[in-house]
């Protein structure tokens, strides 16, 4: 019980027998005439399954022979010998089972080292496979950065054809602003009687002509600015989703950084 | 030590390419799994360096003036890494059963001799110039970032403060490492001369693709913390030449011409200066403005501005960047047309094929190679 490797079967089996010590007849336990056990005698009372301690033994007492007879009960002693002589040959076998064991296992560890694979040979298969794992790591981290690359040309070039596309379009728009401010301005011009109420006396005391140009310039720099705010905030706004989308592919691509700082030595 | 054997050796290892910085780093993490920490994930680049090195050393094992001054700058630069003694006999016993897995048969005990005295050597002459160098500078410099400037949507301005002063020449640059990228080292030139406060400016353009530039562009704040090599490279001002002085710029290679071109401005008299600063598109001239106000201040600089994919003067209606009116043209041929450039000292720096291309230009046109500084970057700033 104590030991799960003890081979033997016969331990148990003899022990478990039904309590050889009870039951053969020979070893008959206590007198039922003196059922205190600690009385008369002391016989192990270990009985099947646990093993014969040395301090069992110590304790053994033997019940006087019968009346007439000298010495101790002859029936007892020979039980108890022929006890101890089981539980010796148990402990025997054990040992030899024990022995082989041993053995087995020595023969096998011996085996690893000359018989089966050699040192040299081990190394060279950690090496290999290390190497293995290394290429592996070197083409996870190849496709990533190759991955990356693509990734970020590909932004830049999306965001070179917003940018040309906003420029051309700019442009576009500054042209028909253009036109369409003279435009306006020139029909202002050509059309408007001369104000009414003008709040200065100023502008009123000018020169028609002067006083006209002056409305003209007016009209066409709010026309202007207006265009050129209008073009300026999505130009603007353009750039600004490009940058949004160029920071966002590169922050996809990139593996968050380790934040590990590196050792110090 | 027989120098051929080595060689001959090695040439036939390096035939099987990849598989043998791969086998190489393998048995060294087997061997000793708490390195494999001081690398990044991927290994690809890395594994091209390491082979490029090997050869580079091997094919100068016999010329050991050339070989001592490279391995000791190897081994100054490998201390940013946190590389120190001890990892060195871990590399040199996998270095020596990557070489001897890969020899075969060919492999016996004068070869795996003559490898661990060129090996002894390596390590000894690389540990010695970084143990030197230890008494002089920290392994790396903590800096913090005290400016971000997004001057377009792909090129951004830092400027960062180290934490005890790094010492270096207007033109030269360091690896940079981000703490969102640990382990991926990238190098950046001082877009200034040094200055009392020690503050050091980084011109840095987004590359596609490219882990470490994607960060310092998009999302690096003030506050945030970068570790910084020590200074190396060559594009730095002849000091010794009384010649004049061509500066071609292209892109974000503007960097460190324009450390160079203040550190001419502050002599008692610069010499006449000439700076070509190409995009192109009008919006890649980032940093036109300052130029131009420079060139307004300095009688002695004259400013070519250039674009090669733009109708000239076309300025985006938002982006009225200086005054200048830019060239229509590559850096090359808008250099060529400005004439004659035979007594001058020209300074290249920007993409590999605009480099490639104005240095060829400008031999054609009679300028002495050894008169011409160029540097190129690509890769080194992904």
């Amino acid at each position: 019980m104590n030991s799960p490797h003890t081979p033997a079967g016969h331990h148990y089996s003899t022990s478990s027998d039904g309590g050889v010590r009870h039951d053969d007849g020979r070893y008959t336990g206590p007198d039922p005439a003196e059922p205190d056990r600690t009385g008369g005698h002391n016989l192990p009372a270990t009985m099947g399954e646990s093993r014969l301690t040395p301090a069992e033994l110590q304790s053994v007492t033997f019940p006087r022979a019968p009346l007439g007879r000298r010495g101790y009960d002859e029936e007892r002693v020979r039980s108890f010998l022929q006890y101890i002589e089981r539980e010796l040959a148990q402990i025997f076998s054990e040992r030899t089972a024990l022995a082989d064991e041993v053995a087995r296992l020595r023969e096998r560890l011996s085996g690893v080292s000359s018989g089966g694979v050699p040192p040299e040979e081990a190394h060279f298969q950690a090496v290999r496979i290390l190497s293995q794992a290394q290429q592996t790591a070197d083409l996870y981290v190849a496709d990533a950065e190759r991955y990356t690359r693509e990734l970020a040309q590909e932004a830049r070039q999306y965001r070179e054809a917003i940018l040309s596309d906003a420029k051309s379009q700019a442009e576009l728009l500054l042209d028909e602003a253009h036109r369409r401010a003279s435009a306006v301005a020139e029909t202002a011009a050509a059309a408007a009687p001369p104000p009414q109420h003008v709040p200065s006396g100023d502008p009123s005391s000018l020169p028609d002509d002067v006083r006209r140009q002056m409305e003209r310039e007016i009209a066409y720099l709010r026309t202007y600015s207006e265009v050129y705010r209008t073009h300026l905030r999505s130009y603007l706004e353009s750039l600004l989703r490009n940058v949004d989308e160029w920071e966002r592919s590169e922050r996809d691509a990139l593996p968050t950084g380790a934040t590990e700082p590196p050792r110090p030595r | 030590m027989d120098a051929q054997r080595l060689k001959d050796s090695f040439a036939h290892v390096a035939r099987q390419g990849d598989a043998v910085a791969l086998f190489f780093y393998s048995d060294l993490f087997v061997r000793n799994p708490q390195l494999r920490d001081m690398f990044p994930i991927g290994m690809s680049v890395q594994r091209e360096k390491l082979l490029g090195a090997l050869g580079g050393i091997v094919a100068q094992v016999d010329d050991l003036p050339s070989l001592v001054p490279f391995l000791q700058q190897l081994g100054r630069d490998h201390r940013k890494f946190g590389i120190v003694a001890e990892h060195y006999p871990a590399v040199g016993a996998s270095l020596l059963a990557t070489l001897k897995y890969f020899c075969g048969t060919a492999w016996n005990d004068d070869l795996a001799e003559d490898w661990n005295a060129a090996y002894t050597l390596v390590s000894k002459v690389m540990l010695e110039a970084a143990n030197e160098d230890a008494l002089r500078s920290p392994a790396w410099w903590n800096a913090q970032v005290i400016g971000v400037e997004r001057r377009r949507f792909d090129i951004a301005m830092l400027r960062v403060v180290p934490d005890q002063p790094l010492p270096y020449l207007p033109g030269q640059s360091v690896a940079v490492e981000t703490t969102s990228r640990p382990r991926h080292w990238r190098y950046y030139s001082m877009a200034n001369a040094p200055r009392a406060d020690h503050t050091i400016d980084f011109h840095v353009r987004l590359v596609d693709g490219g882990p470490v530039s994607s960060v310092l562009v998009r999302s690096l704040h003030v506050g945030d913390r970068l570790r910084l090599g020590a200074p190396v490279g060559t594009l730095t001002l002849n000091e010794d030449s009384p010649r004049d002085v061509l500066l071609v710029a292209g892109s974000t290679g503007l960097a460190p011409l324009k450390a160079i071109l203040e550190q001419l401005a502050r002599r008692p008299s610069p010499p006449r200066t000439h700076l070509f600063f190409g995009a192109r598109t009008h919006e890649g001239l980032y940093d036109l403005e300052e130029l131009s106000k420079l060139a307004m201040e300095l009688r002695w600089l004259t400013l070519v501005p250039a674009v090669s994919d733009e109708p000239p003067g076309t300025l985006p209606g938002l982006h009225r960047a200086g005054t200048a009116q830019a060239e229509h043209g590559t850096l090359p041929d808008v250099v060529g047309r400005r004439g004659l450039w035979i007594d001058h000292d020209a300074y290249v720096c920007g993409p590999p094929v605009m480099v490639a291309r104005t240095n060829e230009r400008l031999v054609q046109l009679g300028v002495n190679r050894d008169r011409i500084r160029m540097e190129t970057f690509a890769e080194a700033q992904r």
